[in-house]
């Protein structure tokens, strides 16, 4: 079987620093690339792609700078390009508004950090049986319908306990984000 | 500053952001939604704080999995009240809550594995379909004896539409439904789907969570349908007893009406009946024994790690347990040598063998790998490894692969055919003489038969692999068993060996020009893997899967 050639030796250096620069900002990214796309299987190859492109350009890439900053905008710009992909798909937002969804969302980034801090405890706080039910209700591979649809006749019982548990803890990661005294 | 909650918008609003994350959205709703958050900066946030949760939420398995995500730890520490209050009525009944968790997300990460079969891929794995379906998965046994060998299980076998007899011994069998069985020897137990089973001998105790709800089991004279509780059934010659601990079931008898049972209520379905007096199994007993057990393999198994990086053969030894949350992976190989650590990007680490007490990384996503440099020269090449293999997803499935495949340098995989394979270039700077037009470069490939077919997905094995200079040979090991030797023949002799640059779980570099053929990340996980400057002999490989071996592989 063919093998192909070794282009070139990358020097080990600079794979030392794209390593750990984006090993670091990975989660970061994943959850900038999540809160574009509905699905988890769409962001995740958005971030993989997203993660070969900041590698090959990542000569051009200046240390001095932010590097989540120059990462959110090649994510940014593969995201786009794979929303043109699936456009035909009705649940990813037109174009306008996605551009502006993912304007926003790349100066959030510390912010989702922080809810994603206050969901941990909040699952925590959460009764384990609830816990469980989310924990299948997202086990990838099984969607909801699916799980629904063997139960028989609950399926849309399954849907408003997801819905209601999902809300729930909206509300818990709201609560704790938010400063008491400045609502209103 | 207005506060920008949820609750705060309007209720047709937060109606369309679920029906948008459930996908479940009409194409008109979705354009209304669209508009008012193209008017509305704070829907906007709020709609990315939300899909930042539900996203968040679909990682839930893998933290739960690591058995060190906070889910597990915190559920462990301070049980919440749900559970307190239940302890309050019945002690004796509490699942250790952690423990019953792990066992739950093993199931459902088998039922993940089933259900992502593409039967469109089955037919590059050969001739015979393989038989990764089933409806439930053994997560435990405890002292079995069985009537025959050929009866006999192990721990982590799937059970599809088929018997499953125990002589004596307790048995833990998790239905893809959710339900989980405890049972207790002598017991048959007919498995007929995710959802419906049959006793026709046993001590038996279900629990049924909410989602699987309806869960019939069939015992010789009714049949019981639950409705999200635990209970109890005994079938003993001729002696039929059932309980309920919690919430209620339905009870079918033949030519009588449905009767509800309900928390505390027991009956004695056969005339010999003695209700509320049998000893059910307890799974609280039951989990402190399977975690002792766990501990004593593991702790053997460490003894195992710490003499094998003694062993001055040893290149590099990797555990893949990490220091700390960075993404380092020492070499143990004694003395240690820092530089040869090595690092992992995209890989993600997950439970290994020892969910709970061991570490392992996974090769899931098409970049992952873990890198590392072993520079050189060495006499031989002996690879061994614990992998389980989830499914073979690429042409070429990497265990461990040199950067650049020049002289000397080794490449150990496995085809998408399941076949095991090992190769070190010869000479990188011809042709094969025997095939000078074939545009390869000068090396051969030394194939096991097939080892791995979707039945064996997401099953630890023991691999190995021997590139033996002086005996002129390279052989192929699985769980400690040669599967294969094939003599080097002096035209394919190999004179240098070195790796330098290498990954685990991948091969090269993502810059390479052909993605579909370089990348070869292997969708699995390792737990260990070891790499020796030599020729280990058959009764080596067998000791140490022995070894390195749990009581559950």
């Amino acid at each position: 079987m063919p093998e192909p050639e070794n282009l070139s030796d990358p020097s080990d250096e600079h794979y030392e620093i794209f390593v750990q620069r984006f090993t670091r900002y990975e989660p970061d990214l994943r959850r900038f690339i999540g809160s574009l796309l509905p699905d988890w299987s769409d962001t995740d190859e958005v971030l993989q792609q997203t993660a070969l492109v900041i590698w090959r350009k990542f000569d051009q890439y200046d240390p001095d700078t932010h590097f989540m900053k120059w990462a959110c905008v090649i994510a940014r710009f593969e995201a786009l390009s794979y929303r043109r992909k699936m456009a035909r798909d009705r649940l990813v937002f037109r174009e306008e508004l996605f551009e502006l969804m993912a304007d926003e969302g790349a100066d959030e980034v510390s912010e989702r950090r922080k809810e994603l801090e206050a969901l941990e405890v909040c699952l925590a706080e959460m009764p384990g049986k609830s816990r469980r039910f989310l924990t299948l209700a997202y086990t990838p591979g099984v969607k909801v319908k699916d799980m629904a649809e063997e139960a028989g006749s609950s399926a849309a019982a399954f849907y408003m306990r997801l819905k209601r548990l999902r809300r729930k803890l909206l509300s818990c990661v709201e609560s704790k984000i938010q400063p008491v005294g400045n609502q209103g | 500053m207005k506060k920008e909650d949820f609750n705060e918008l309007a209720a047709e609003e937060r109606d369309w952001i679920d029906a948008w994350i459930d996908e479940t959205i009409e194409p008109e709703e979705f354009d209304l939604l669209q508009d008012r958050m193209m008017a509305s900066p704070a829907l906007r946030r709020i709609v990315r704080r939300y899909q930042g949760i539900n996203h968040a939420l679909q990682s839930i398995h893998i933290e739960a999995d690591s058995a060190t995500g906070p889910w597990l730890v915190k559920e462990e520490e301070a049980p919440d009240s749900t559970w307190k209050e239940k302890i309050v009525a019945f002690p004796v009944f509490i699942p250790m809550a952690a423990v019953a968790a792990l066992a739950f997300f093993f199931g459902l990460g088998l039922m993940y594995v089933t259900r992502s079969v593409d039967p469109g891929n089955q037919a590059t794995t050969g001739g015979e379909k393989p038989s990764a379906s089933g409806f439930a998965v053994i997560e435990r046994i405890f002292d079995p004896v069985w009537e025959a060998a050929s009866v006999s299980r192990q721990e982590g076998d799937l059970l599809g539409a088929e018997n499953f007899v125990l002589q004596s011994g307790t048995a833990e069998i998790q239905f893809f439904s959710g339900a989980t069985m405890t049972v207790e020897g002598p017991a048959e137990i007919e498995v007929k789907s995710a959802w419906e089973a049959v006793c026709r001998e046993g001590l038996v105790r279900m629990q049924v969570p909410p989602a699987a709800r309806g869960f019939k089991l069939q015992a010789p004279s009714a049949e019981i349908v639950d409705l999200g509780t635990e209970f109890g059934l005994e079938v003993r010659a001729g002696v039929e007893n059932v309980e309920v601990f919690d919430g209620e079931i339905l009870l079918h008898r033949d030519g009588q009406e449905a009767k509800s049972m309900k928390k505390g209520a027991s009956l004695a379905l056969s005339p010999e009946g003695t209700d509320g007096k049998v000893n059910f199994p307890n799974d609280e007993r039951f989990e402190e024994r399977s975690i002792d057990q766990r501990k004593i393999d593991f702790d053997s198994w460490k003894t195992h790690r710490d003499s094998l990086a003694k062993d001055q053969r040893l290149i590099a030894y990797y555990t893949f347990d990490r220091n700390g949350s960075g993404s380092r992976i020492p070499n143990l190989a004694m003395p240690r040598k820092p530089d040869t650590d090595g690092t992992f990007i995209l890989a993600e680490p997950v439970a290994g063998r020892w969910p709970g007490l061991k570490g392992a990384l996974e090769f899931r996503r098409p970049g992952s790998r873990m890198r590392m440099n072993l520079p050189g020269e060495f006499s031989a090449f002996s690879f061994v490894c614990w992998v389980r293999v989830d499914s073979l997803d690429r042409q070429y499935n990497a265990l461990f692969m040199g950067d650049g495949y020049e002289n000397g340098e080794p490449h150990w995989q496995i085809r998408e055919d399941g076949k095991m394979m090992l190769s070190v270039m010869i000479d990188d700077s011809r042709p094969n003489p025997e095939w000078p037009k074939s545009g390869d470069r000068f090396h051969r490939v030394y194939f096991s038969p097939p080892i791995w077919d979707l039945s064996n997905s997401g099953e630890w094995m023991h691999l190995a692999s021997v590139f033996d200079p002086v005996g002129k040979a390279v052989s192929h090991y699985v769980n400690g068993e040669q599967v294969s030797s094939q003599e080097i023949e002096p035209l394919y002799q190999v004179t240098e060996f070195r790796i330098g640059n290498a990954e685990v779980g991948n091969w090269g570099l993502p810059f390479r020009s052909d993605p579909n053929f370089a990348i070869r990340n292997l969708n699995g996980r390792m737990d260990e893997i070891a790499i020796f400057d030599a020729a280990l002999s058959e009764a080596e490989i067998a000791d140490l899967y022995e070894k390195s071996r749990s009581a559950r592989r």
